[in-house]
């Protein structure tokens, strides 16, 4: 007998979108008999997807935190502000406990997505079996704090918005912020096609 | 019929494949996968009258957070103030269209097609009856169920709010309370109409 029970090991599939236990009839194009969504054992291509979006996401990020994500113009100066230097506006201007969380947010966070969604492709596509549980958590970390990326979208997008008073001061949204956005949403995406069973997944099955 | 497949007795934990046998849905809390601790099923919660009134009250406070300013900034004696819509259309009118569409999906389409999908499933439900095309509302559902980022909003505007308190005059808006309260409401919202709980009102519905 080998390892515990599983819906592998039993011939079932799970209902991915209304969380119904289905029994697998190896039938092509299977879909659920409650809900009618497609059935799959694993998540389609989930490793090549999932691998696809992570090495988009680390490219962007070079840009992303290099180009300026907005320029503001007043009759003074012309300030080219990068990720970086905002939280360093942020941080001189006295506010520092938003400084530490737009730092933690906007370079923290995107960075620890990459890395850990690295890992955790590298070992489902070594078939590891070690610590799955680690690096379950691991995932569900990356899951739980991928949204919060948003949080200098938002505060960008509305900048920009305010500050457009006639020749006195206006913001400009610079190609950083694009690349911003496009590193979030392919890592939101990615940890959307990883398939979270293949960490444990063992080569036996 | 080929459809006999319901395995009902088991469940099998989507995080890790493990199966276990079914029990009682828990009266409070959740019940974790014994293998990798992912939760596995959710507590059976409010009444479905409670997840209507929900959803209905976070319908009208989107309403608000769409119909009145976000926040007003006065500066040298002009005055500008932003909806939550504008922050969208602000970004789509220095061409970064695909930026203007992700803050317009996750702040105004995601929450409004969360609770209109929700009400159009859960209000025939209550009456004991079926929506047309419930299965694809429902899959609708699951799908636009991780889009929102109403918090994040949140915190996004307040650092906003920080960077041009220094220079400027602010004023916070109507929407930026009522934005707020729909946070809660929403997460409120989304905690008890789990697409388990979806399907135990569904199949209350046709027993």
């Amino acid at each position: 007998m080998s390892g515990p029970a599983t819906g592998r090991s039993l011939g079932l599939l799970l209902c991915l979108a209304c969380r119904e236990t289905v029994r697998d009839v190896k039938a092509p194009q299977l879909r659920c008999p409650r809900c009618h969504a497609r059935l799959h054992a694993r998540k389609p291509h989930s490793l090549v997807l999932t691998t696809l979006l992570v090495i988009g996401a680390a490219v962007l990020y070079v840009p992303a935190n290099v180009l300026p994500v907005m320029d503001t113009r007043t009759f003074f100066d012309d300030e080219n502000d990068t990720i970086m230097s905002g939280v360093l506006v942020l941080l001189h201007s006295g506010s520092w406990p938003i400084a530490v969380l737009v730092f933690i947010a906007s370079i923290v966070v995107p960075l620890l997505k990459i890395l850990a969604l690295g890992v955790l492709l590298y070992s489902a596509w070594a078939r590891s079996a070690h610590r799955p549980l680690q690096r379950s958590a691991l995932f569900r970390m990356v899951e739980f704090i991928g949204r919060w990326s948003m949080l200098d979208i938002y505060a960008i997008s509305l900048l920009a918005t305010l500050v457009q008073v006639q020749s006195f001061a206006s913001i400009i949204v610079g190609w950083g912020a694009w690349a911003f956005g496009a590193v979030v949403v392919l890592t939101l995406l990615a940890a959307r096609t990883f398939d979270e069973r293949l960490l444990w997944d063992t080569p036996r099955d | 019929m080929p459809f006999e497949t319901h395995m009902s007795s088991v469940i099998v934990c989507p995080a890790c494949d493990l199966a276990h046998r079914r029990t009682a849905p828990p009266a409070r809390g959740r019940t974790l996968c014994a293998r990798c601790r992912a939760p596995l099923q959710r507590p059976q919660s409010a009444a479905i009258d409670t997840a209507i009134a929900l959803a209905v009250c976070a319908l009208v406070l989107l309403l608000l957070s769409n119909a009145y300013p976000l926040v007003a900034m006065h500066v040298n004696g002009s005055y500008r103030e932003t909806t939550l819509l504008g922050a969208a259309l602000g970004l789509y009118a220095q061409d970064f269209e695909s930026l203007a569409a992700l803050v317009f999906l996750t702040t105004v389409i995601a929450p409004l097609l969360q609770i209109v999908t929700l009400l159009y499933v859960l209000i025939p439900l209550w009456r004991g009856r079926r929506a047309l095309g419930q299965n694809a509302a429902l899959r609708i559902l699951t799908q636009v169920r991780p889009w929102r980022f109403m918090e994040v909003f949140m915190l996004g505007a307040l650092v906003a709010l920080v960077r041009l308190s220094k220079f400027a005059h602010i004023v916070p808006g109507v929407a930026l309370w009522s934005c707020a309260l729909l946070m809660l409401c929403l997460s409120a919202l989304t905690s008890i109409t789990s697409p388990e709980q979806l399907w135990r009102w569904v199949e209350g519905a046709r027993a």
